[in-house]
């Protein structure tokens, strides 16, 4: 049993009234010194006898390689910085990271050599082995060039917070996030990908226009906000998977992007929830050249016995922004009430579907 | 003031927790304004609240601004209807944005404090376990010391320098990679 009431045992009190900076204790310093640039951090060492080492221990690491002005003007300076500075740290676990390597990169593209990889690289991987729970990553060179990061999986119980800038992720290891279950934020700015970004635990997700490739978004059950915007010309399509919430909450797109080259859509059971059907307006009404709707309502993982398509007619009244739509197929397993509201609702929505094949054989 | 505790008074007072400063103050705040603190969390979860909850390193004068600083953000915390998150993770949405504008509006009057009672607040955010009152009370400490030379913050926090000549010089040549 905790011990209860009056006393407040099992709480040390903490020193006497504070008479200053110094009258605190270390844990508070360390995560002082976590908010200070990290060179500003280890020059507090030579303070008094005290201050030599609190530095190794704080608790945020903050990297900024900027311009002239700055301490960390030159890559040689950074990298030699940051070798010095890591193994001092030993094992101190991290809660922040902010790692910007922005400004460097305009004149010193020895960034993005093997070498400036790899240890960026380290880095990321050195912040993620020490529990950081908020990380930033800014790398952003110019519209040809972006930071690569490695292909390995992330496993982290700590991480909450991730932000990319000017990151190249050719892995689809790398966008599994499944490992790591207390993620809640990801952004991703001018960064370039094609691969499936899956996490159960996300609630917010930010993808800015600058971005480029064709991120498949899937699997995101816990997802509250997402503001996706990918306006740029690089997208010749996008593919939305499963993205949606057990609870039934709806991924509502506040700043819902136009998926100005988007012809092909699917869309599963999160999407149309019964009796609700407006996630699936905001696609459609962010779609403007969408040829092919696909609306799968199967249970998980058994195929659609029934597929029910229909050729579009435009009908008097007919939205115009689907009027490159032709084709819209519903698969499911049997046309029950929900199936019938659906159909009910396209038609609400000007769709007519013309022909209904039914197959009993799936494809 | 009731102070609360009797068994047969636990259901009207389960919403509100006793919280009793170091000076024998007592203040009745609601649960989810206390549980912003995660020690008074972990008590109340233990069941160790009944009576109140003594705070001895805490003065009256110190809980009463944190108590103030835990109402306005779980007064925001609950804005955030339908998620069970943080407040401090709300990140983009329009709606969020007002909040966030008061929030710091209210934030920054807060920090308007002399420096000996920043301190406290710091020791108190820690010994409460209070996240976003621990970061934002060391971060304005760390804002205070940015761009100052050792020798320019020895001075402002009377930080009595107990290395020798030689052992200051020491330690600098080990840290040159920082200094220059």
């Amino acid at each position: 049993m905790p011990p209860c009431g009056g006393d407040g045992s099992g709480v040390a009190p903490p020193a006497a009234s504070a008479d200053g900076f110094d009258a605190l204790p270390d844990e508070v310093l360390h995560h002082i010194l976590g908010f200070l640039e990290a060179y500003e951090a280890v020059r507090t060492c030579v303070l008094a006898k005290r201050w030599r080492h609190l530095w190794r221990h704080a608790t945020g690491l903050r990297v900024a390689a900027a311009d002239e002005d700055a301490f960390l003007e030159s890559v040689e300076k950074t990298w030699e910085f940051l070798d010095h500075l890591l193994p001092l740290r030993e094992g101190s676990p991290l809660q922040t990271c902010e790692l910007r390597f922005g400004e460097l990169g305009y004149n010193e593209p020895a960034l993005l050599d093997d070498d400036g990889t790899r240890r960026v690289n380290t880095w990321f991987w050195h912040a993620i082995m020490h529990k950081v729970r908020d990380l930033s990553l800014y790398a952003y060179f110019d519209l040809h060039h972006g930071l690569e990061l490695y292909d390995m999986p992330l496993n982290s119980q700590h991480l909450t917070r991730l932000e990319f800038t000017g990151v190249e992720v050719f892995s689809s290891t790398f966008l599994n996030f499944s490992n790591c279950p207390a993620l809640e934020y990801l952004r991703f700015e001018r960064c370039e990908f094609s691969y499936n970004i899956s996490s159960k635990s996300l609630k917010r997700l930010i993808i800015t226009s600058d971005c480029f490739g064709t991120p498949v978004l899937e699997s995101m059950p816990s997802l509250v906000e997402a503001f996706i915007d990918l306006e740029a010309e690089h997208n010749s399509y996008v593919i939305v998977g499963n993205i949606g919430s057990n609870s039934g909450m709806l991924v509502i797109f506040r700043w819902c992007p136009i998926f100005s080259k988007l012809k092909t859509l699917l869309l599963d059971d999160n999407w149309c929830m019964p009796d609700d059907f407006r996630a699936l307006v905001c696609f459609l009404e962010h779609s403007p050249v969408l040829e092919k709707l696909t609306l799968e309502l199967s249970s998980k993982r058994r195929k659609s016995e029934i597929i029910i398509k229909g050729n579009v007619r435009p009908m008097e009244g007919s939205a115009a922004i689907l009027e490159h739509l032709k084709l819209v197929e519903v698969k499911c397993m049997a046309v029950d009430e929900r199936i019938f509201k659906l159909l009910m609702f396209l038609c609400a929505f000007k769709i007519r579907l013309t022909t209904f094949d039914t197959d009993s054989d799936s494809e | 003031m009731a102070s609360a505790g009797s068994g047969d008074e636990k259901a009207a007072a389960a919403a509100m927790i006793t919280l009793i400063s170091s000076d024998n103050e007592k203040f009745e705040v609601t649960e989810a304004t206390a549980t912003l603190s995660q020690t008074i969390r972990h008590m109340i979860e233990d069941g160790c609240t009944d009576g109140g909850v003594p705070l001895p390193n805490v003065t009256s004068k110190i809980l009463a601004r944190v108590i103030e600083y835990c109402k306005k953000h779980a007064t925001a915390a609950a804005g955030e209807e339908g998620s069970s998150s943080s407040f401090s993770d709300a990140a983009f949405l329009e709606v969020d944005r007002a909040f966030l504008e008061e929030l710091e509006e209210f934030d920054d009057a807060f920090l308007e404090v002399d420096r000996a009672t920043l301190f406290d607040l710091i020791l108190a955010a820690n010994y409460l376990d209070i996240k976003g009152l621990l970061n934002l009370t060391c971060q304005k400490v760390a804002d205070s010391v940015k761009g100052k030379t050792p020798e320019q913050i020895r001075e402002m926090y009377n930080i009595v320098n107990d290395l020798t000549p030689e052992e200051e010089a020491e330690i600098r040549r080990e840290t040159q990679w920082a200094f220059e």
